[in-house]
């Protein structure tokens, strides 16, 4: 086989978040890399579906707003 | 060629193409992506169990149990394993997206089998598409790009054709300018220049060049590793 880059040249990180149950609020179950939103969806639900989730959903890591981290001061 | 035959190619083409997903789930280019093929390969296999299974419900079952690896209804592109990661993109945007569309045509005409039996596929399928479009456009080489399209194009088959039959008595939504022209939407890029061979396009296997699936692959398809490794006696 040919040889390749093993990674994209630019990715980013996404949170994977998913619920089993109406009643249920999202939460996160993992992340993935990828270089695109597109890659990124098919990326978590081939990760991540190995469970019955009625709703799966994912954020670019970089557009979560933190407000403070471990060892910071709330 | 009958509705039938229509969906057992579509059964022996995605069972091959899940079979070749498959080889490479620990060769893909980073680790998501060696999941990513092993899931999309699980999902075509399953897809083709599916196919399979309607075919007594449609009437006819055209297979011959005796059928050899030169019997497949599969694209030529799916005889032999991959070599190059290309290829599989090639074939995971390509191929799979065109035979995605011909169930989508399926579940929109008038077979009240299909119609119930296929939708779920049309969701899993999403995320084939996005992943081959998606490595689609980080590049690759053209050359499987093209080989898959033309095979796409010649599994349409011709525009007075047997699909196209099928589309104006309504057995199928969509017919082969319908496809072919979904192909280039859903990849959002011009098809390449194509040309088939109709003169020696073979209307059973929907292909113009001859050839068989490599003898691995179809021992496995029929359960012969199996047997080879069964405890005698």
């Amino acid at each position: 086989m040919s040889t390749f880059n093993r990674v994209h040249e630019h990715v980013r990180e996404y949170e994977v978040f998913a619920r089993k149950a109406r009643a249920e609020p999202l939460h996160l179950v993992g992340s993935v890399v990828a270089p695109d939103n597109d890659l990124a969806m098919a990326y978590a639900r081939a990760t991540y579906d190995e469970e019955r989730w009625i709703e799966m959903a994912i954020v670019p890591k970089e557009a979560l707003i933190q407000l403070w981290a471990p060892g910071d001061s709330a | 060629m009958s509705l039938p035959g229509l969906v057992l190619s579509l059964a022996d083409n995605k069972q091959l193409l899940g079979m070749r997903y498959a080889e490479w789930a620990t060769s893909a280019p980073s680790l998501e992506a060696d999941i990513a093929a092993a899931a999309m390969g699980l999902d075509d296999i399953g897809h083709s169990r599916v196919l399979y299974g309607c075919l007594e419900a449609l009437g006819e079952d055209p297979r011959d149990p005796a059928r050899g690896a030169g019997d497949y209804l599969n694209v030529a592109y799916l005889d032999q394993p991959w070599t190059e990661w290309s290829q599989f993109v090639a074939a995971n945007a390509v191929l799979d997206t065109a035979f995605a569309l011909a169930i989508q045509a399926c579940v929109e005409g008038g077979s009240e089998v299909l119609q119930a039996r296929l939708r779920k596929m049309l969701q899993e399928e999403r995320y084939h598409y996005l992943h081959g479009r998606s490595w689609l456009r980080q590049g690759v080489d053209r050359g499987p790009v093209e080989a898959a399209w033309r095979e796409a194009v010649e599994w349409f088959g011709p525009p007075d054709g047997d699909i196209a039959t099928l589309h104006r008595d309504g057995s199928l939504s969509m017919g082969p300018g319908e496809l072919a022209a979904g192909l280039e939407e859903r990849l959002e890029m011009a098809a390449p220049a194509v040309t088939p061979d109709w003169a020696n396009w073979d209307p059973l296997r929907r292909r113009t060049r001859p050839g068989a699936i490599d003898r691995h692959t179809f021992e496995m398809l029929r359960g012969l590793e199996d047997r080879k490794f069964a405890p005698t006696g």
